[in-house]
């Protein structure tokens, strides 16, 4: 049988992505379009954008062997570099996250992401001994994986970035075949002390919601009172523990839910960027014309707040476009998991689409004012030479997986 | 659950999500835009950042040492500035144009909206030209900032110290975010040590600017902006015309005075000789006086009272006295046979007199050091160091400046650090029983010292500020300070205090200050100096029976002490003690006599 072109390269992936960074310059391009410093940011983007091209081919041409056997080298290497960057790196804009090499800023954490995402995967699949996430030791060692680089990012004083690390684990394991009730006693404390904050009503609406859950799980009385039990205390002592707090923490706090109480700090950007994405209207103000973008209200709108401009600027239509752009990565991300062989491939790609949808909801949320507002990239799109090739890197493996996907090692 | 299953929850989660982003942005974007449109059109938003009047100081009769004046600062903000514009503004201050291009270079990578500082206290006519050519000279502009100023007849250099532009060091360590590149901050003396009462805070201004960036109002009614607070005042203790006659007295010499309370305290006068005109860091920095000032050979910008290590020579005795009494290895009326010199091994140490058999309060009067050659033998290093770490030697007084030394306070453990183990002799004592040798202390230590022996044991941390007020609530918070109590019976502070009278008002070293209305006491000393002439002491209290000022006074390379430092030291307590107004003070009011 002739295999098909399509059969071996994943055209989905490959040309959604050329289209992403290729928007991203445009978009960069923009944002700095008349800047006194650094107008030649687009020109850097499009240079990396080739090399990370070339990067990304190569990857996916790769026998995928080599993924698992390097994935803790790889992992130990991003980790050493994560702890030089703390004793030799530069601090910008508070960070301490970066290194200068001949004029170029680097940033350890961005590579950390894949060498964590597979050595997670490794870990739980390394092609011989299946480890199982519902064994309480495997869960424990593979929570290790992913506590180092949080904690070392966090340390660089980088919270945005170290919460990425948090944000892969749990599909990973539900992919890797954690049961839905492990996930679920997990899940709801945090959610339910998260719905408490917000109002009593919510608290109960989720209450109400849990007993349900537990009922269906059929899990017997003693386990699922027990559930219960936590869930509630989770509920009450998140105010109790509010309480302990300084007031100025609580101010901190509660302007992570409203950036407006905060309108010097982060809330001055959200107040801005809201501005900018409702004025752009269903069209948009056309490229170089939005008035926001153009007078600069935003601080380095050509790193996270690049959805700013692409919202002012091509409106709700471009806006969505680009969404549903990153919908279709994510879909075709996960759906090479699923067809795939290699399990510890598809553990990586689940991963991947984990990180995509993880950048782009907080990414996209903080600038519409739905979300926090803490310092993570648009992926493709926002400007950074480490973010950009990671994430190409990323789709290179994606490919990869593809191409190779009815090899079981 | 089947693999499948799986599939379809990532599926439905990531497809749940973008649909909530887009039903946002449908929101924003459609239902919202109006509302949104407009404010884009009128009401971009600029912010702009005030910066608060510092706090003043105040003396302790409520008269202003530290003031701040209006001024104005040139800025540029960077992402409106025309580089092409560098050369003329660079004309425009008087300044090289890598001067702003270094500064620019500087704030890369930082907010770009933020105004850069360029220069302070710009003229007035220069305000009124970048007024006129606003159109022309995007992204120049001024800010009002406060300077500091000193209505005063003297200097204060060390106490108050100056305020300088922030270091990249500085704001890549700071806690927090407060400072940006170009805001002043404390850098020595109290503007430092009390920098985070004298800041205030930061306010801001959000502006509305039209399309083309011109400020058309407050944004939402100035509901978001917030008000600067101004820093706090700090009322000092400090006596501002006691001060002012100490800073006269001490003119063109180079040594130390300080003056406290010794009931609380309190600090009334602080100089440290030669000083600077502090008036050379307001506005832009006078870069020219700044830099002979950090070369002077002179070091007039190092703080002699707090910042000095020398040895104490005699006015060390009454620690002495303390030790050997403490240890009981002498009692209050126990003599010691005083020939006119000791020999200790091979060598021979001198003394200016033969006293005969004497007891500790003769030999504090007329300053017998074979006396204390002896004791410091009798009571053995360990006890030596024990008994000065009690009167606060070897450690910091907590004075409220910052860089304060601790001095050097030798100890068993020091000896065998510098010389050995076991490689050096009790010899070493000998010196330091009188002194001399390797113990370093500062006036601040001494003026301590003399204060908790004329109280009977009650030892004071020293201070310069009593208590600050915020100038917005008016709220005033006294500061406190540590007292602690040296506990010895009370005939040994007799003892002493008695010899310390005799210094003054019997055959003592010092009765060239005798003074017929307030009853002085003290103790000369004079530091041997191997580079260069000896450096003369004098500490003291008055009046004898019930202490209300103590003293003490240092005079660099100036002799004998009492031939220095104790006139000075006397003409302070009297002034102070006469409501400032007595001035006993005359340069030939000097005897040579040795101590």
């Amino acid at each position: 049988m002739k295999e098909k072109f399509t059969d071996k390269y994943d055209l989905v992936l490959f040309s959604t992505t050329i289209i992403m960074v290729a928007i991203g310059i445009v978009a960069i391009f923009s944002a700095t379009f008349g800047n006194t410093g650094g107008t030649d940011f687009y020109l850097k983007q499009m240079v990396f954008g080739i090399i990370g091209l070339v990067i990304m081919v190569v990857i996916s041409l790769l026998p995928p062997k080599y993924f698992s056997k390097f994935s803790y080298a790889s992992y130990g290497f991003a980790i050493f570099l994560l702890i030089l960057v703390l004793v030799f790196g530069k601090t910008i804009n508070g960070n301490k996250s970066w290194f200068y090499i001949g004029g170029f800023g680097i940033q350890p954490s961005e590579f950390a992401k894949i060498a964590t995402v597979m050595a997670l995967a490794n870990f739980l699949n390394p092609g011989d001994s299946e480890k199982n996430p519902n064994k309480m030791l495997d869960f424990i060692k593979a929570c290790i994986f992913v506590l180092i680089p949080f904690a070392l990012v966090k340390l660089q004083n980088d919270t945005g970035t170290s919460l990425v690390f948090l944000s892969f684990l749990l599909p990973i394991f539900f992919w890797a075949g954690l049961s839905p009730f492990v996930l679920f006693v997990i899940i709801t404390p945090i959610a339910l002390a998260i719905l408490s904050f917000l109002g009593q009503i919510y608290f109960y609406a989720g209450l109400v919601v849990v007993l349900i859950s537990l009922y269906f799980f059929k899990k017997g009385i003693l386990l699922s009172s027990f559930v219960f039990i936590i869930n509630l205390i989770a509920g009450f002592s998140v105010h109790f523990l509010y309480s302990k707090l300084q007031v100025y923490q609580q101010n901190r706090i509660m302007a992570l839910f409203d950036p407006t109480l905060d309108p010097l700090g982060s809330g001055y950007n959200v107040i801005q960027s809201k501005v900018a994405i409702g004025s752009g209207g269903i069209f948009g103000k056309g490229l170089l014309q939005g008035t926001q973008t153009q007078l600069r209200f935003i601080p380095e709108q050509w790193t996270d707040f690049i959805f700013c401009m692409i919202g002012e600027e091509f409106g709700l239509i471009g806006a969505s476009v680009i969404i549903l752009l990153y919908l279709i990565i994510i879909i075709r991300l996960i759906n090479n998991a699923s067809t795939s062989r290699n399990k510890f491939l598809s553990l990586v790609c689940i991963g991947f689409a984990s990180l995509f949808l993880f950048h782009l909801f907080i990414n996209v949320g903080m600038t519409i004012g739905i979300m926090p507002v803490i310092g993570i990239p648009l992926p493709l799109v926002s400007y950074g030479v480490s973010s950009l090739l990671t994430f190409m890197a990323m789709i290179g493996i994606g490919m990869n997986t593809y191409r190779h996907r009815n090899l079981y090692l | 659950m089947d693999s499948a299953v799986r599939k379809y929850v990532f599926i439905g989660i990531s497809i749940l999500a973008v649909i909530l982003l887009i039903t946002r942005l449908v929101q924003l974007q459609v239902v919202q835009e109006k509302e949104f449109g407009k404010e884009s059109q009128k009401n971009s938003i600029k912010k702009i950042t005030e910066t608060p009047a510092r706090g003043l100081m105040f003396d302790r009769n409520g008269k202003v040492l530290v003031d701040n004046k209006p001024s104005y600062t040139l800025t540029i903000t960077p992402f409106q500035f025309d580089k092409n514009l560098i050369d003329e503004v660079s004309s425009l201050i008087g300044e090289e144009p890598g001067y702003i291009k270094e500064l620019l270079s500087k704030a890369k990578g930082t907010n770009r909206f933020n105004p850069v500082k360029v220069k302070r206290d710009i003229d007035f006519k220069l305000i009124s030209y970048i007024e006129e050519n606003r159109e022309r000279l995007k992204g120049v502009s001024y800010q009002v900032e406060s300077l500091r100023y000193y209505p005063i007849k003297f200097r204060g250099s060390h106490i108050f110290g100056y305020n300088g532009e922030i270091t990249e060091k500085q704001l890549e360590e700071q806690d927090g975010t407060y400072y940006r590149q170009g805001d002043l901050v404390g850098s020595t003396g109290l503007e430092r040590y009390y920098e985070t009462y004298l800041r205030g805070e930061k306010g801001s201004k959000l502006i509305s600017v039209d399309v083309n960036g011109r400020e058309v109002g407050p944004y939402n009614d100035g509901m978001n902006d917030i008000k600067a607070l101004n820093g706090s005042d700090l009322h000092l203790s400090l006596d501002a015309d006691l001060q002012e006659y100490a800073e006269k007295l001490m003119l063109n010499k180079r040594g130390a005075i300080i003056a406290v309370d010794p009931r609380n305290g309190e600090i009334l006068c602080m100089v440290s000789k030669p000083d600077f005109d502090l008036s050379i860091f307001s506005g832009t920095p006078d870069a020219k006086s700044i830099a002979k000032l950090f070369s002077d050979e002179n070091k007039p910008v190092f703080n002699r009272v707090t910042q000095t290590k020398y040895p104490p020579g005699s006015t060390w005795k009454m620690m002495m006295g303390f030790a050997g009494l403490g240890s009981e290895k002498i009692t209050t009326t126990s003599t010691i046979a005083c020939g006119g010199s000791f020999t200790f091994g091979n060598r021979t140490f001198e003394d200016h007199g033969a006293y005969g058999s004497i007891n500790l309060t003769r030999a504090l009067e007329v300053s017998a050091n074979v006396f204390f050659y002896k004791l410091s033998l009798m009571i053995g290093l360990d006890n030596y160091t024990k008994y000065s770490k009690m009167f606060g030697f070897g450690a910091r007084t907590g004075i409220d400046l910052p860089h304060e030394t601790s001095g050097l306070l030798p100890s068993t453990a020091y000896f065998n650090k510098v010389y050995g183990q076991n490689k050096w002799g009790q010899g070493l004592l000998v010196s330091l029983g009188i002194g001399q040798g390797e113990l370093g202390v500062s006036p601040v230590q001494m003026v301590a010292y003399v204060s908790a022996i004329c109280m009977d044991g009650i030892y004071n941390q020293p201070h310069f500020v009593k208590k600050v007020v915020n100038q917005t609530t008016s709220e005033e918070k006294m500061l406190q300070f540590t007292q602690r109590k040296i506990d010895f019976p009370q005939k040994y502070y007799d003892a002493v205090k008695k010899g310390m009278y005799l210094v003054v008002n019997g055959t003592g070293t010092a009765k060239n200050i005798r003074n017929s209305e307030y009853i002085l006491a003290g103790k000369t000393g004079t530091a041997q100096n191997p580079n260069g002439n000896n450096h003369s002491w004098f500490v003291g209290y008055a009046p004898y029976g019930d202490p209300k000022i103590a003293v003490c006074v240092l005079g660099e390379n100036a002799g004998w002490g009492n031939q220095f430092a104790a006139p000075i030291a006397a003409a302070i307590m009297v002034r102070y003690l006469s409501g400032n107004s007595a001035d006993t003070y005359s340069e030939s009011n000097v005897i040579k006599v040795n101590d």
